[in-house]
C-alpha cells in the first residue's frame, strides 16, 4: 500500500481508537499507532488488542525511534525480538514519523 | 495410466456421477495391479474423482489433485501445529508423509494437540498421529520416526522430500531446519505459535529468513497457546502449501495471525 494512503488509513483509525496523552480539542502534532504482541502485552497492562494504542510523544524535540518508543511505553528492549514499521521489518533504531504504525514482537517459536 | 473406455463406462454407470467410491477403487486397484493411490491418479486423469475427494472438486483441479496425491511432505514436529497440519493435508489428499518427533503425549497436550486423547496419552506422538491418519485414509504412506531432528540427521530426513514443514517448538530447531532445507534446495514452510498468535510463511526455495527475524540468542520459555491458535496457524500453512501445489504464486510475505482481535495481516519482507 502506498505510504500516504496507509498514513491516511491509520489516521482515520485514530477516530475510532484510544489515544494516549491526548490533549482535549487539539490536533496531534505527532501520533504513532502501536501494536503489541502476546507476551509483551504484560508490560502495558491496559493494552487492548482489538483497539491497539495511539501514542503522542511528549517530547517532540528529540527524534523517536522504535526503541525509544518501546521504552516510553514500558516494554523492556531485550524482550523485543523484532519490530514491524508500516508492515515491514526495520531496525529498532529506525526514526518514526507521524502516522507510523509500529508492531513489537517477542520470539515466537511454539509448535 | 490410461483406463479402457469400457471400464470408464462401467465406473461411470456404477458410481455416483464422476465420483468413484472407495470400494470400487479397491476393486479396480486389485484388478489393475496398482496401488490405491495409483488408481486414484489414473481415475483423476479422466476427471473421475474418488468419492472421498468429491468436495475438493471445483476448488482443486484434477491436475492439482494428482500433484497433492503425489507430493512428498516432511513434517518436523507432531504437536499442536504438526498434528493439525497433517490431518488437514491428508484429508485434502496428501498420501506421502514423513513425520518426526521424539516426544510422547502428556496430559498438558490435551488442550490443543489434534491426536492427543485419553487413549493415546503416554504413546509416542508419531505413532499416535500415524494411527489416527490411517483411520482417515488407510491407503497413505506414513513414515513415523520417533526421533529429534538434528543438524546431523536432517539431510537424510529431507532426502527425497518435496517440502519441509516446520512444526517444531523452538527457534533454534526451526533455524536448523530452515538452514537444512536451504542446503537441500527444498521449499520451507514455517509455522510458529505463541498464546493467541501465529506466524506463517513459505519460501520456494528456502531462504535463511529466521536469523533475520531472530538474530542472536534464542532462549524462550515453552509457549502457552490455545487450540484455536494452532489450528488457525496450521490452516494458513496448509493453504499456502495447497496454493503452491495448485501453481499459484507463492506469497513471500510473513503472515501474522492474531486471534485476540482476531485478524490476519501480511508483513512485507525485504526481498519483496
Amino acid at each position: 500500500m502506498h505510504a500516504k494512503t496507509y498514513a491516511r488509513l491509520t489516521l482515520l483509525q485514530a477516530t475510532l481508537c484510544r489515544r494516549v496523552n491526548l490533549k482535549a480539542k487539539t490536533v496531534l502534532d505527532m501520533a504513532i499507532f502501536i501494536k503489541i504482541s502476546s507476551t509483551l502485552r504484560e508490560y502495558v497492562p491496559d493494552y487492548q488488542p482489538s483497539r491497539g494504542l495511539w501514542y503522542e510523544p511528549a517530547n517532540l524535540h528529540s527524534p523517536y525511534t522504535a526503541a525509544s518508543l518501546a521504552e516510553s511505553i514500558g516494554i523492556p528492549l531485550p524482550e523485543i525480538k523484532f519490530a514491524m514499521i508500516n508492515g515491514r521489518q526495520l531496525p529498532m533504531d529506525s526514526v518514526l514519523k507521524d502516522g507510523d504504525r509500529v508492531a513489537y514482537f517477542p520470539a515466537v517459536g511454539g509448535g | 495410466m490410461s483406463l479402457a473406455p469400457e471400464m470408464l463406462q462401467t465406473l461411470l454407470t456404477a458410481g455416483e456421477g464422476p465420483f468413484i467410491p472407495s470400494s470400487r477403487i479397491t476393486w479396480l486397484a486389485e484388478y489393475l495391479h496398482l496401488t490405491q493411490v495409483e488408481t486414484m491418479i489414473a481415475l483423476l486423469e479422466h476427471d473421475l474423482w474418488p468419492l472421498r475427494f468429491a468436495r475438493n472438486r471445483g476448488v482443486l483441479s484434477a491436475q492439482a489433485m494428482v500433484r497433492l496425491l503425489s507430493i512428498k511432505i516432511f513434517i518436523a514436529g507432531c504437536g499442536g501445529l504438526g498434528g493439525a497440519f497433517v490431518d488437514m493435508l491428508v484429508r485434502m489428499g496428501a498420501t506421502n508423509i514423513r513425520i518426526c518427533d521424539p516426544d510422547t503425549f502428556t496430559e498438558s497436550n490435551l488442550n490443543r494437540q489434534q491426536f492427543c486423547t485419553l487413549r493415546t496419552l503416554g504413546n509416542p506422538k508419531v505413532l499416535a498421529v500415524k494411527n489416527g491418519l490411517m483411520e482417515i485414509a488407510p491407503y497413505i504412506n506414513v513414515e513415523a520416526l520417533q526421533m529429534e531432528a538434528t543438524a546431523e540427521n536432517l539431510p537424510g530426513l529431507l532426502n527425497g522430500m518435496d517440502v519441509a514443514v516446520d512444526c517444531l517448538d523452538s527457534v533454534p530447531l526451526k533455524k536448523m531446519l530452515e538452514n537444512a532445507a536451504q542446503i537441500a534446495e527444498v521449499p520451507y514452510l514455517h509455522g510458529a505459535v505463541l498464546e493467541q498468535e501465529g506466524f506463517i510463511y513459505m519460501d520456494m526455495p528456502a531462504k535463511r529468513r529466521l536469523p533475520e527475524l531472530y538474530p542472536g540468542e534464542d532462549s524462550h520459555p515453552p509457549a502457552n497457546v490455545l487450540a484455536c491458535t494452532v489450528s488457525g496457524a496450521a490452516a494458513v500453512m496448509a493453504a499456502l502449501l495447497v496454493n503452491a501445489i495448485c501453481g499459484g504464486s507463492c506469497n513471500a510475505g510473513l503472515f501474522h495471525l492474531d486471534f485476540s482481535v482476531p485478524e490476519l495481516e501480511c508483513f512485507r519482507v525485504d526481498s519483496q
